[in-house]
């Protein structure tokens, strides 16, 4: 497919490592410097100019385009970029990466000539509040219309022993779930009956968003629920997750150090008790009970302060953190510090983006180990090799299929059930199995 | 040095007032001559009932050769300024009342005294319904009629009228109209602000004319024999500005059971917003009526108070049945809408309970946007809310809590205000009641200290009767002319809602 990326930042760095082994890429950025470091890693072609300009995209080839990515940082960019590409191609489809909820909307009232649009601080949002959900894990992410649900987990000292230590054919693993793999240090193994969870381990689980929950419990320290969570910096992306947890029913606190913002935010957001403060202070954490939220989700622009109150609120007795963080290099540190998941907007806005580059039987898609593993979610053609035949028959390979929807409905396959032609598999596989794994089916 | 002094001496001419009177007066003039239009009411009833004519005539015409002579001698501007809007205010009511008071002083023998006439008039523009007669059924036809009048015309609200025709007027009769409307916010019912006081006025004619008529069918279908024609409109024309002032010696004790109630219905309408009962009669909306918590709050206190004094007259055997029910929620309903009128004595045969729950129910009067005084249940329901938010700031320093009425967030000023107009109000009566005891003392009249709070309350809050001598039945004729002038300027003050005459009284509303 040939596809158009604008902008080398971060988001752009990200969908351009998804995508360059498998599709003919473009890249269109205004600095020479950040593209030829992309260019010299990845097999693309640089175009260095504006986007933003007609003459620009033509001369960049664009009229036999398929997929026209706008992700730099600036919307407006974004915006005009796609609209000049849609009139100049008109087949193309176009995704532009917004950070403004507003340009959402309006693309929702259908006022913006663009097929898709990725707002940073939603899928932030959409990202961190799935973890919330489901305490224990590190990342998750929903398929099939929220019927099928991957979750990754750490697996810690403490957990409980009926799954951890045993062979997995005699651990009693919650039905409707499936171990997809297990990560062990560098090396990575594809579950057989005879292999053990052991502490330490991360491993990958597919099922019933109930099976989700009830790995969260067996795999968590504590088997309560989140139902109260402080928010760091009300921000928007901070707005737009207190908003997803409101809808779960989940009390929510904000902190914020601007006055005026946190009495903006206040009055949007008559449920939320929002607080004007640093959050930093030893005295109002210990006033206003912090230690007692089950969760703190830290959504400051500064990710050193981030990190810091992360580990105030741990020390006061928070027990699961979540970190928003822009550096790249930052998630890592941030992990090793203590905080329990740190999720980088500008990652999960290229995961979004990725997801429509792919075959367009492809609905969904999710990375997980940074781009090691995705999640495939496939239509099964109906001449596909692998159709009627049994689970257990089929090959073991680096792939797995976790569930499949079928009339809508999702099931989680045991060695008997078959593949039909029709059918949605949701598939788990190293990312450069995808190829194969999508001529297979 | 001689720098310096320079810039003194630059200092040093007076300012001028930063006021600009004349532009001021000249719009109360040009408002003052269609109050001239009035007077041909009364007139019409006197040709009617054959009595003399001239009482009116004349203070038309002094009414209207005032306003035109004021607007004359003032130049005008094509829009009034916001400062000028204070004055333009309070000198149109003390004006208005004072020429309202010219037929008592020419055809009225119990009101010979300057200050009883000024008082009467002062009472009916206000809607306050207090009276310092003493035989009330000896009064003409027509001055009768004219005191009904003066509460229907104070009721809405001569500005609201002002606005409503005077083109010059359309540019700054928002500011105006917002000093006179009762409550902190006017609430706005059609895109320009004439439009909505037409509306208003419409809406009050409409109200008045519905409640003649339904008063009437009562009188001719002989479910009340004391109801007639003149008396169904001589009680609409002070129910719907929650008046009070009434043609009978006994007020509404004279009429039956039937008409009562009827009243009852109209004083509780008469005390919800008006914009509210817009919404309702006239759009059909009828989710934004049932969903304000202002009206939720309003009849939630009429309830509550009505069934605390149905209770006690149940208790102490002074009526029951139908008869109990009756008076608590009437009785109940008058006071709280600041109407004044009274089915029975209750200053004589009701308990003491009774009494401090009437004059509670005086500070609380009608809604905002409608024709009744006192602090409002807005204002209560506000200022509990601040409360509240004090208490909760305590414990948490650090929350950002803003106070939402019917969800919408209110402005901190907007709260501001409403915190200092309750504090500057029960100042204001503290100090009536205050002066209204001490003076009453020095002339040796039986008022005790409940009587002076009532006498207070009732006339900041623009109610009517207070206890004692002042009570539903009796008159606030015997108080000197010191406290007679005290509560002129209660009522005044009451109706006006304080802010646009106290700031008159400060030294930078003056200063340019």
């Amino acid at each position: 497919m040939k596809i158009f990326v604008v902008g080398a930042g971060q988001v752009g760095a990200t969908v351009v490592e998804a995508l360059h082994s498998e599709h003919d890429l473009t890249l269109i950025d205004l600095d020479p410097g950040r593209l030829s470091a992309l260019s010299n890693r990845y097999e693309l072609r640089p175009v260095q100019g504006n986007a933003a300009s007609r003459r620009v995209l033509q001369e960049a080839g664009l009229v036999d385009g398929a997929l026209f990515i706008a992700c730099t940082s600036r919307d407006e960019t974004n915006i005009v970029a796609a609209m000049f590409a849609k009139r100049l191609a008109p087949e193309i489809t176009t995704i532009v990466r917004t950070t403004r909820e507003e340009y959402v909307e309006i693309w929702r009232e259908r006022e913006l000539e663009i097929d898709h649009v990725v707002s940073t601080e939603l899928e932030t949002a959409h990202a961190v509040s799935r973890l919330i959900g489901v305490p224990a894990a590190r990342q998750t992410d929903i398929f099939a219309e929220g019927q099928v649900q991957m979750v990754e987990f750490d697996v810690e000292e403490g957990a409980q022993a009926d799954v951890v230590g045993l062979p997995l054919r005699r651990a009693e693993i919650p039905p409707d779930s499936k171990v997809a793999s297990i990560i062990r240090g560098d090396r990575t193994i594809v579950p057989r009956g005879d292999e053990s969870i052991e502490p330490g381990d991360r491993i990958v689980v597919i099922g019933s968003p109930e099976a989700a929950r009830a790995w969260s419990q067996l795999l968590s320290r504590s088997d309560r629920a989140v139902d109260d969570v402080v928010i760091v910096g009300a921000g928007e992306t901070g707005v737009a997750i207190a908003r997803l947890l409101l809808e779960q029913q989940i009390r929510v606190r904000m902190l914020e150090a601007d006055a005026a913002r946190a009495r903006e935010v206040a009055e949007l957001l008559p449920e939320v008790r929002v607080f004007h403060t640093s959050g930093l202070e030893q005295d109002f954490i210990e006033r206003e009970r912090i230690g007692h939220a089950r969760a703190a989700i830290l959504a400051m622009p500064e990710d050193a302060k981030n990190l810091y109150a992360a580990t105030l609120a741990k020390l006061h007795g928070v027990r699961f953190t979540v970190a928003i963080v822009h550096d790249p290099l930052a998630a890592d540190v941030f992990e090793r510090a203590g905080v329990d998941v740190a999720v980088n907007p500008r990652t999960v806005t290229a995961e979004e983006i990725v997801r429509f580059a792919h075959d367009p039987r492809v609905l969904q898609l999710s990375m997980l180990e940074g781009d090691r593993f995705e999640v495939l979610d496939i239509t099964v053609r109906e001449d596909s090799a692998l159709c009627g035949k049994a689970f257990r028959e089929l090959p073991m390979t680096g792939s797995l299929i976790g569930a499949i929807v079928r009339d809508g409905r999702a099931i989680f396959p045991h060695g008997d059930d078959m593949l039909q032609p029709g059918d949605r598999a949701i598939i788990f596989t190293e990312s450069s199995r995808v190829p194969q794994v999508e001529r297979a089916l | 040095m001689a720098v310096r002094s320079a810039r003194v001496s630059s200092v040093v001419p007076r300012r001028a007032v930063g006021v600009d009177i004349g532009g001021a007066l000249n719009l109360v003039g040009a408002m003052l001559r269609y109050l001239a239009l009035a007077f041909l009411f009364p007139t019409g009833i006197a040709l009617g009932y054959g009595e003399p004519v001239w009482p009116f005539l004349a203070s038309g015409a002094i009414t209207a050769v005032a306003g035109f002579g004021l607007e004359r001698i003032t130049t005008g501007r094509d829009r009034i300024g916001a400062r000028e809007g204070f004055f333009v205010v309070s000198v149109t009511w003390l004006l208005a009342a004072l020429f309202v008071s010219l037929p008592y002083l020419f055809a009225e023998p119990q009101l010979r005294h300057p200050v009883d006439a000024y008082f009467e008039a002062m009472s009916g523009m206000t809607t306050t319904g207090a009276s310092v007669l003493t035989d009330i059924p000896a009064l003409d036809h027509s001055v009768a009629m004219w005191r009904q009048l003066s509460q229907w015309l104070g009721g809405m609200g001569i500005i609201v009228l002002a606005v409503a025709v005077l083109p010059r007027l359309r540019v700054g009769g928002r500011q105006l109209m917002e000093y006179e409307a009762p409550g902190p916010e006017l609430e706005p019912l059609a895109a320009s602000i004439r439009a909505t006081a037409r509306r208003l006025w419409f809406l009050y004619l409409g109200l008045t004319g519905a409640m003649i008529l339904v008063l009437t069918v009562v009188a001719y279908t002989g479910l009340d024999e004391a109801m007639t024609f003149y008396e169904a409109v001589a009680h609409a024309l002070t129910t719907l500005p929650t008046g009070g002032f009434s043609t009978r010696a006994r007020s509404i004790e004279e009429f039956g059971a039937v008409s009562q109630w009827v009243i009852a219905v109209f004083m509780v309408v008469a005390g919800a917003n008006f914009a509210l009962t817009y919404r309702a009669l006239v759009r059909g909306q009828l989710r934004a009526p049932i969903r304000d918590e202002e009206l939720r709050l309003y009849l939630g206190l009429l309830a509550l108070a009505s069934i605390v004094l149905f209770l006690d007259l149940v208790r102490e055997g002074i009526h029951t049945g139908e008869e109990a029910v009756r008076h608590a929620v009437f009785q109940a309903s008058s006071i709280m809408t600041t109407t004044g009128y009274a089915s029975v004595d209750f200053a004589v045969l009701w308990t003491g309970l009774a009494a401090l729950v009437l004059v509670m129910l005086m500070f609380v009067g009608g809604s905002a946007g409608s024709t009744g005084g006192a602090i409002k249940p807005i204002r209560i329901l506000l200022t509990g809310r601040i409360l509240r938010r004090e208490l909760d700031q305590t414990v948490h320093p650090e929350a950002v809590l803003p106070i939402r009425f019917n969800g919408l967030v209110v402005h901190e000023r907007t709260l501001r205000a409403i915190g200092a107009f309750v504090l500057l109000y029960l100042a204001v009566f503290a100090v009536g009641a205050l002066v209204i005891a001490i003076d009453s003392g020095r002339a040796d009249l039986n008022v005790g200290a409940f009587d002076a709070i009532a006498a207070a309350a009732t006339t900041i809050g623009n109610v009517g009767p207070a206890f004692g001598f002042a009570g539903p039945m009796g008159s606030f004729e015997p108080f000197s002319p010191l406290s007679k002038v005290v509560m002129i300027v209660l009522m005044w003050m009451g109706r006006l809602e304080l802010i646009p005459i106290a700031v008159l009284f400060t030294r930078s509303y003056w200063r340019a």
